[in-house]
C-alpha cells in the first residue's frame, strides 16, 4: 500500500494474486477493492498483462530461457511440445511440424560455479551476425539450459543452421562452456 | 494498512442504497441499475481473486447483487449507508456457501433473476498478445523468464526461483522491475481493446 496516496501498489496486487500475502492482508485488499475503482482498474490491468503474457507463450510468440518444469506443464496441459535434447557440444537435425506449438532445446552444460551466463546466437541465413543475450537465468544444479524459441518466427524460415554458444562471463573475460548446432529443415510432411 | 478509500455514507453507493431502501419494492429501477453497474466490476474482481475463473466470477456478480438489491427492496439491510460492507460480507458468505453446495445459488437465481434488470457486466480489458510479445522481447532475459514463469500458472516467487536458480527475494526484485517495464511498454504502444 502506498500510505500517502492510500492506494494499492501494482506489486502488492501481484503478490496477492500469486498467493504471497498473509490472510489479513488479503482481507484488507478485498475491502479496499470493494470501495476503490482506481485500484480496481489497476487490478484489471494486472490481469490483462498476465493474460497477454500467457497468450504470447501459448501462441508461440516468445523466445526465452525457460525450465524443464515449464516444458512439462505445457505438455501436461495438452500443448504440442517439440523438444530437442543435446548433449554437451552436441548437434541435432531439427524441424517444426504444423501442429507444434512449442519448440524447445535442452542443452547439457557444465554450469556449476558459473556466476553469469551469456548466450550467443548465430544463424547461417545472416552470416557474420551474432546476437548476444546477456546474463540469462540458469539453475547451476540442473546441468542444462532450456531455451524456448518462437514458433512463429521459426516456422517461415528456410533450411538453415543455427549455432548457440554458452559463455561464462568471468573476471578475466569469457569462457566458452558449450557450443550447440541445429540443422533446421522445414517440415516436409 | 489503509483498507478503505473514503466513500462512507456520502458515496454514490450509499445514496443509491438509501433510495432503493426507502422506495416501494421495484419502484427504484433506475437506482437499482446504477447500483448494479457501480458494484458489478468490484464484485467481479472479488470473484476473480477468489475463484480464478471468469464465468464463476460473473455468476457471483449476479448472485451477490441480486441478493443485495432484493434485501434493500425488502428493507432487510439494516444500514443501507454501509452497503459496501453488506456486499463484501455477502461475497464472503456466498463463497463459503458455494464451497458447501451450489444448491442455494440455483434457487436464488431461479427466484429472482427475472425480476431484477441485469445491467451490462463490466469486463476486464484484454491486450493484443502480439503487442505484449513485442514488449517482452525488449525486456532483459531474466525479467522475461521470471515474468513468464510467474504468470503462466500463477506461480509464486519461491517456485519460480527454484526453477531458475534464484532466491525468492531476487525473483521479486526482478519481477517488480520487469512488470513495470512491460506495463510502460504496453501502455506506450497502444490501448487495451
Amino acid at each position: 500500500v502506498n500510505p500517502h496516496a492510500g492506494h494499492l501498489s501494482l506489486e502488492l496486487l501481484l503478490q496477492d494474486w500469486l498467493g504471497e500475502t498473509e490472510p489479513q492482508v488479503r482481507d484488507a485488499i478485498d475491502t479496499h477493492l470493494m470501495a476503490c475503482d482506481a485500484c480496481g482498474a489497476l487490478f484489471d490491468e494486472l490481469l490483462a498483462l498476465g493474460q497477454g503474457v500467457r497468450e504470447a507463450l501459448r501462441t508461440g510468440a516468445v523466445t526465452m530461457v525457460a525450465s524443464a518444469d515449464l516444458l512439462a506443464r505445457l505438455a501436461a496441459q495438452g500443448m504440442q511440445v517439440r523438444e530437442y535434447r543435446l548433449s554437451h557440444n552436441g548437434s541435432v537435425n531439427c524441424t517444426l511440424a504444423p501442429q507444434d506449438e512449442v519448440l524447445a532445446a535442452r542443452m547439457e552444460a557444465p554450469l556449476q560455479g558459473v556466476r553469469r551466463l551469456d548466450l550467443v546466437h548465430a544463424i547461417s541465413l545472416a552470416p557474420g551476425v551474432e546476437h548476444r543475450a546477456e546474463d540469462v537465468p540458469f539453475d547451476p544444479a540442473a546441468g542444462e539450459l532450456v531455451v524456448l524459441t518462437s514458433v512463429g518466427r521459426t516456422r517461415p524460415l528456410p533450411a538453415h543452421t543455427s549455432e548457440l554458444r554458452l559463455l561464462a562471463v568471468e573476471d578475466g573475460g569469457n569462457r566458452e562452456l558449450g557450443r550447440y548446432t541445429f540443422h533446421h529443415q522445414p517440415w516436409s510432411g | 494498512m489503509e483498507t478503505l478509500v473514503p466513500s462512507g455514507t456520502d458515496g454514490p453507493e450509499a445514496r443509491l442504497a438509501r433510495e432503493i431502501a426507502r422506495s416501494a419494492a421495484g419502484e427504484a429501477r433506475e437506482a437499482e441499475g446504477q447500483l448494479y453497474r457501480l458494484l458489478a466490476p468490484r464484485v467481479r474482481r472479488y470473484g476473480l481473486r477468489h475463484l480464478r475463473d471468469g464465468h464463476a466470477a460473473a455468476d457471483l456478480v449476479q448472485q451477490v447483487l441480486t441478493l443485495t438489491i432484493e434485501q434493500l427492496r425488502a428493507g432487510a439491510v439494516r444500514e443501507p449507508d454501509r452497503v459496501l460492507s453488506f456486499v463484501l460480507g455477502t461475497c464472503r458468505m456466498t463463497l463459503m456457501d458455494q464451497r458447501r453446495t451450489d444448491l442455494r445459488r440455483q434457487q436464488l437465481l431461479e427466484r429472482h433473476a427475472e425480476s431484477i434488470s441485469v445491467a451490462d457486466i463490466h469486463e476486464a480489458p484484454r491486450l493484443d498478445h502480439q503487442r505484449v510479445a513485442d514488449c517482452m522481447d525488449r525486456l532483459p532475459e531474466r525479467e522475461r523468464s521470471v515474468l513468464v514463469l510467474s504468470f503462466y500458472d500463477d506461480q509464486p516467487s519461491e517456485a519460480v526461483g527454484a526453477q531458475l536458480g534464484m532466491s525468492s527475494g531476487n525473483v521479486r526484485v526482478i519481477r517488480h522491475r520487469g512488470l513495470h517495464k512491460l506495463r510502460r511498454c504496453v501502455q506506450a504502444t497502444g490501448t487495451p481493446r
